[in-house]
């Protein structure tokens, strides 16, 4: 072993062997027509130890022709054990024994354990060269023909050149899946500097990481090469690569920065692009550190594999996210995709990590800054909604599948210390998990960063991160130095001495808790008011038997809203008590007339006679701020939901009063959620959600419901014509909260039922004139959602046919409200063949109306339409829904 | 062609042709020939009243273009020039030995237009019209009288009448373009009440979902200058009320300044971006031989 000491902090390297200078890719050849690639790879490796001879690097698919080291022919055998995972295994075809075999073949070519699918034996006549532990030089010449992944070409059939027809290629695939395309130590942790070369059709441009040296035109004139050089040492698993007509944009803001989109695209590259020099400043300003490479490249392409890949300086996006200055829907969705990416750059790319086992502290980092950049772009609101929502996920993903572990640890790889014995996949790797376990495994990692920042606040966090920072770009800037280069790797140890160093504060039982072991907390609450001792009797309950869950002990912040205001209380959760004994501060109906004080300071004027009048509790909140990982069931008095809804500024509180007041249907309710929807100043997440949870009470009122049906009113209200109030306005979508309401409230609405249990021939007849008098002539923006979601509704006011023994469906005994909807679908889908609509919303849109028909029994459950919008050619998104409805056969 | 009963104005049209025959004959003489078909001397007289009558012609533009209504000897001498004729062998010629004088042809009255007939009084002149140009038309040529109906201006209406038209376009032209094309059915049984256009696929399937529809990029240009519009105006027009006294010409200027400088410097910026992808790409570097 080399010099290491005890305790060196240094990252310790599987191999017997590491890269000094860099990594050569080149690859001169790429033939569209065939689908294949040609090139070669050059590895600069420094031994370690005497006695290496054999070296082994990751190769997928390639074809290898030939290896020399030191330009001395070397023997190599390849041989990769996941193509054929269970030997002929005829006996035991059960899942257990192919995830078993599948994690032992993943893990014999795992590159963390110094393993890989080619091995190169060393010359012999290199072995006295290399015990004196001089460099070797691995020439591999390779070539790779119709990819099954990591590469992906997309080649259009139809007349003219390749970059007429607008072919392309890219890198793509899930972790480290660079050994698709080029031979290589394909870790996160192997990290080393780049030139990269790729000889293309002169109309065609190659994006890869680094900084572009230049672009020579080959002899014949008809192809040129690109040089790249990647000066940052990078892990071969975060290289990428991206052929294509690209039509290049240079940021109007950021000249370092370049755009590439498919031909005729580039109007809205610009718009798309346009925004993200902003997330760019954010994240400068909050890190304190300016983007760690010289150069950052995004490029859009068609067929991608996920809608947003970081790489080491450049992003690859999906072209699907492109939109242009019309469309409203498809903008914050974009705009989040381009700022995940861009904190990637930081933590993923620039910053790497030392094992699987510490992916949790990058995918946490950088899911935790890219939530501070939505609290700044989108707002508290928003960003409290969004936090919700991923702990809601998280929860109900560990409850139904038993856990998600963010630092696993493994013991000598017997299968009896997998410390995830409750899956049927090993989590030992990345290539051997689920992808849907892998995307809550994120969402919790930047869960628990959240939960790390509330322990330690902002400040403390962004100094830990700033400090990573500076170290790697330190480390970074050490040419020949390769030791150094262990400061750019990332490790659960480092990142929790680094937060200890920096905030002195213990958070080992936070991360014994979250990160160590895997479950969620379910708590049971509800309570009485003791009049007598004025004493509110709390009772908190826990299920931690339950696959999925743990016990939680240690503090818990409840909040209780009283007539003299609100108050904050930390109850200590302990193993044997259940029941929490909280004073109350007010006595009950002392003050009548005075203003209610609210946490944030507001004083408010309420209508108490709802209230129980020997208890000055309004409502109680446990937990608020979500500092625990759970699920909270808790039980109180539907006017204390109505007052939360009413009075609570929280968003996440307005949501769960009105998940509540479902179980609710009274008149009291109904009054909430409608001031609720009225209420401008209210979030208009908060409204949408009051749209579906009214038209669910009014569906359990509908014996005592008086008036016009629910919402109605409302509508014509706030989008109908003053003069003729049948009649919508011509749209006008430059207030989008109110947009959002006016999409929502038809599909919510059409949801109503009557006694006979119907959609209520008033309501649409409603929702056919909204179609009907749909004018967007003089508005800024597409109606192409709009429009769906009224397709929607439609679909949503479908009840099931009344069937007379089977009879086959056919168009004479077609149900007259259907024939409608019918005509309708049939008028939209064809315009869509004429004039197609953003993304296709409202093919989709039709596509999913037709099956609900065909599900309720108006139209014979025909899979054929469906199976030609799934062919290929079709856009990804109609695609997607004609196959959910092929699926939806087999429900 | 006397056989045709003659208006005055033609006798005197083809007295003025007798005259420039007359003309040509002399001339032709004079050049030496004793005889002419009647063609050549037709051919001939019609080109000479075309010279004459282009020299008219363009003599006047001359004139009005100096503001005149009178062309003078001036106006005249440019017209010749300008035809390619050497006027400064005019005079020798006008005197030549050998010319033939003709008789003055027999003085015809001017035709008289029979006057239209006159429906109401003209117009007088407004004071800026100088006198000699010509008079009003009579009123009736221009007055007119509207018949048709008010239009219909009732909201309600109005967009009753837009949707239904609206969806009458569409259902037409989908059930035109579903007859003439292949379709699909939801029902087994009936193919032509709900007709469905058959789905099929793009080569590129994402140009058609992203790229906004002609439609929609007129609409957006549309709505964009209406807005930019309104952005001007709102703009402009507190500058106009602090510029009252320097006068639209000055303000005129300082804007046109501003947009100068605005352009280039915004020029310059777009030469100074150094992008590697912007670099023009290199001649391969000549291999040689050792």
């Amino acid at each position: 072993r080399m010099n290491r000491k005890k305790g060196d902090k240094g990252f310790e390297s599987p191999r017997p062997y590491k890269f000094t200078t860099h990594q050569v890719v080149c690859i001169n050849n790429i033939n569209f027509q065939r689908k294949s690639v040609v090139g070669y790879v050059e590895l600069t490796i420094f031994p370690t130890v005497a006695n290496l001879n054999r070296i082994k690097l990751n190769s997928k698919q390639c074809r290898i022709y030939r290896v020399r080291v030191n330009d001395l022919e070397a023997a190599f055998i390849y041989n990769d054990p996941t193509l054929e995972v269970c030997h002929h295994e005829s006996k035991q075809r059960n899942l257990n024994y192919f995830s078993n075999a599948y994690a032992a073949a993943v893990s014999a070519v795992d590159p963390d354990a110094g393993n890989g699918e080619l091995c190169i034996k060393v010359p012999s006549e290199l072995w006295k060269h290399v015990d004196e532990l001089k460099v070797l030089k691995v020439h591999i010449n390779f070539s790779l023909d119709q990819p099954k992944g990591g590469l992906h070409f997309v080649v259009p059939s139809m007349e003219g050149s390749m970059a007429e027809r607008g072919a392309h290629v890219f890198s793509c695939g899930y972790q480290n899946s660079t050994r698709f395309w080029f031979p290589c130590v394909d870790s996160y942790s192997e990290l080393c500097t780049w030139k990269l070369e790729y000889t293309v059709d002169a109309a065609m441009v190659a994006v890869s990481n680094g900084d572009l040296v230049e672009t020579v035109y080959t002899h014949d004139m008809r192809k040129k090469t690109f040089h790249y050089m990647l000066t940052i040492p990078t892990a071969a698993s975060n290289i990428s690569l991206a052929i294509g007509p690209f039509e290049i944009l240079v940021d109007p803001y950021m000249h370092e920065v370049t755009h590439f989109c498919l031909p005729q695209l580039l109007p809205l590259l610009k718009h798309t692009t346009s925004y993200l020099h902003e997330v760019f400043e954010f994240y400068e300003e909050i890190l304190t550190c300016r983007y760690p490479y010289s150069c950052f490249k995004t490029v859009f392409i068609d067929e991608a594999y996920v809608e947003v890949a970081a790489y080491a300086s450049m992003s690859i996006f999906s072209t699907n996210l492109l939109h242009s200055a019309m469309i409203i829907d498809e903008t914050p969705l974009t705009r989040r995709c381009l700022a995940q990416a861009l904190a990637q750059q930081f933590f993923g790319c620039f910053i790497s990590r030392m094992s699987w086992s510490d992916e949790w502290v990058l995918k946490g980092i950088s899911g935790y800054i890219y939530g501070l950049w939505m609290k700044k772009t989108f707002g508290v609101n928003e960003y409290r909604h969004w936090i919700k929502q991923e702990l809601d996920q998280i929860v109900a993903y560990e409850l139904k599948t038993g856990g998600v572990l963010l630092h696993p640890i493994f013991g000598g790889g017997k299968e009896k210390d997998n410390p995830a014995s409750h899956l049927h996949f090993s989590i030992k790797h990345p290539h051997t998990l689920s992808w849907e376990y892998y995307t809550m495994f994120q969402c919790k990692a930047h869960l628990v960063m959240r939960l790390i920042e509330n322990r330690i606040s902002m400040e403390f966090m962004l100094q830990v991160f700033n400090k990573l920072l500076s170290l790697a770009s330190t480390a970074s800037s050490q040419k020949f130095q390769s030791h150094m280069w262990s400061q750019m790797l990332v490790s659960t140890s480092g990142f929790l001495k680094s937060i200890s160093n920096v905030s002195g504060k213990d958070i080992q039982p936070l991360i014994k808790q979250w990160v160590d072991q895997s479950g969620v907390v379910k708590f049971y609450g509800s309570f009485a008011f003791n009049r007598k001792r004025n004493v509110l009797e709390l009772e908190i309950k826990q299920d931690y038997t339950s696959p999925g869950t743990q016990k939680y002990v240690g503090p818990l912040k409840v909040t209780v809203q009283e007539l003299d205001g609100s108050f904050n209380h930390t109850l200590q959760i302990e193993e044997n008590s259940l029941k929490h004994d909280i004073p109350c501060h007010s006595k009950s109906r002392r003050n009548k007339k005075k203003k209610i004080p609210l946490m944030n300071g507001e004083e408010v004027d309420m209508d108490l006679s709802a209230m129980d009048a020997d208890s000055p509790l309004l409502w109680i909140r446990i937990d608020p701020d979500m500092s625990v990982l759970r699920k909270v069931e808790f039980e109180q008095s539907d006017f204390m939901w109505q007052y939360q809804l009413r009075y609570e500024r929280d968003v996440v509180a307005q949501e769960e009063a009105i998940l509540a007041l479902e179980k609710f249907p009274t008149p009291a309710s109904r009054l909430a959620l409608t001031d609720i929807l009225e209420q401008e100043q209210c979030f208009y997440r908060v409204r949408m959600l009051a749209c579906f949870c009214l038209a669910k009470i009014a569906n359990s009122m509908v014996s005592t419901w008086t008036g016009p049906p629910a919402m109605k009113s409302l509508f014509t209200r706030m989008f109908c014509c003053k003069t003729c109030p049948n009649i919508v306005k011509t749209n006008n979508f430059m207030n989008f909260q109110s947009y959002f309401l006016q999409k929502t409230m038809p599909v919510a609405m059409a949801l109503l039922r009557d006694v006979h249990n119907l959609c209520p021939k008033e309501v649409l007849m409603f929702i056919l004139d909204l179609i009907k008098y749909n004018d967007n002539r003089k508005n800024k923006f597409s109606d192409n959602y709009y429009r769906a979601e009224l397709i929607d509704a439609l679909a949503n006011s479908v009840t099931p046919a009344v069937s007379v023994n089977n009879e086959v469906r056919t168009l004479d005994n077609l149900n007259p409200d259907v024939r409608l909807i019918l005509e309708e679908i049939t008028r939209f889908l064809n315009m869509e063949k004429l004039l197609p609509s953003y993304r296709h919303t409202i093919t989709v849109s039709c596509l999913k109306a037709i099956r609900v028909l065909q599900k309720n029994g108006h139209v014979p459950s025909d899979p054929s339409l469906f199976k030609s919008y799934a062919e290929y050619g079709h856009f990804v998104d109609v695609r997607i829904a004609a196959l959910e409805a092929v699926v939806d056969y087999t429900k | 062609g006397s056989k045709h009963t003659t208006t005055p104005a033609d006798n005197y049209y083809l007295a003025r042709r007798r005259t420039l025959q007359v003309v040509v004959s002399s001339l032709l003489t004079e050049a030496g020939f004793e005889s002419a078909e009647k063609a050549a001397v037709e051919t001939l007289t019609e080109m000479l009243q075309s010279y004459i009558s282009e020299i008219g012609r363009s003599a006047k533009s001359y004139c009005e273009h100096t503001a005149r209504t009178q062309p003078t000897l001036s106006d005249i001498v440019v017209t010749l020039v300008e035809m390619g004729f050497n006027v400064e062998t005019l005079p020798a010629y006008a005197k030549r030995s050998q010319r033939m004088v003709i008789t003055a042809p027999p003085v015809t009255n001017q035709p008289v237009t029979p006057k239209a007939l006159t429906a109401g009084q003209n117009k007088p002149h407004p004071p800026h019209i100088p006198g000699h140009f010509p008079e009003f038309p009579d009123p009736h040529t221009y007055i007119k009288t509207p018949t048709y109906r008010e239009p219909v201006s009732d909201y309600q209406v109005l967009r009753e009448k837009a949707a239904s038209q609206r969806r009458d376009v569409e259902r037409a032209l989908t059930r035109f373009m579903a007859k003439t094309g292949e379709t699909q059915s939801l029902f087994k049984d009936d193919v032509s009440t709900f007709p469905l256009i058959a789905a099929r696929p793009f080569t590129v399937p994402y140009l058609t979902a992203l790229l906004p529809s002609e439609l929609e990029m007129q609409q957006m240009e549309e709505t964009d200058s209406s807005e930019q519009d309104d952005q001007t105006d709102t703009e402009n027009l507190p500058l106009h009320m602090s510029t009252d006294d320097s006068g639209p010409e000055k303000e005129n200027a300082s804007v046109l300044q501003q947009n100068t400088s605005l352009s280039g410097s915004r020029n310059g910026e777009e030469n100074m971006i150094d992008n590697p992808y912007l670099r023009p790409v290199k001649k391969p570097k000549i291999r040689r031989k050792k």
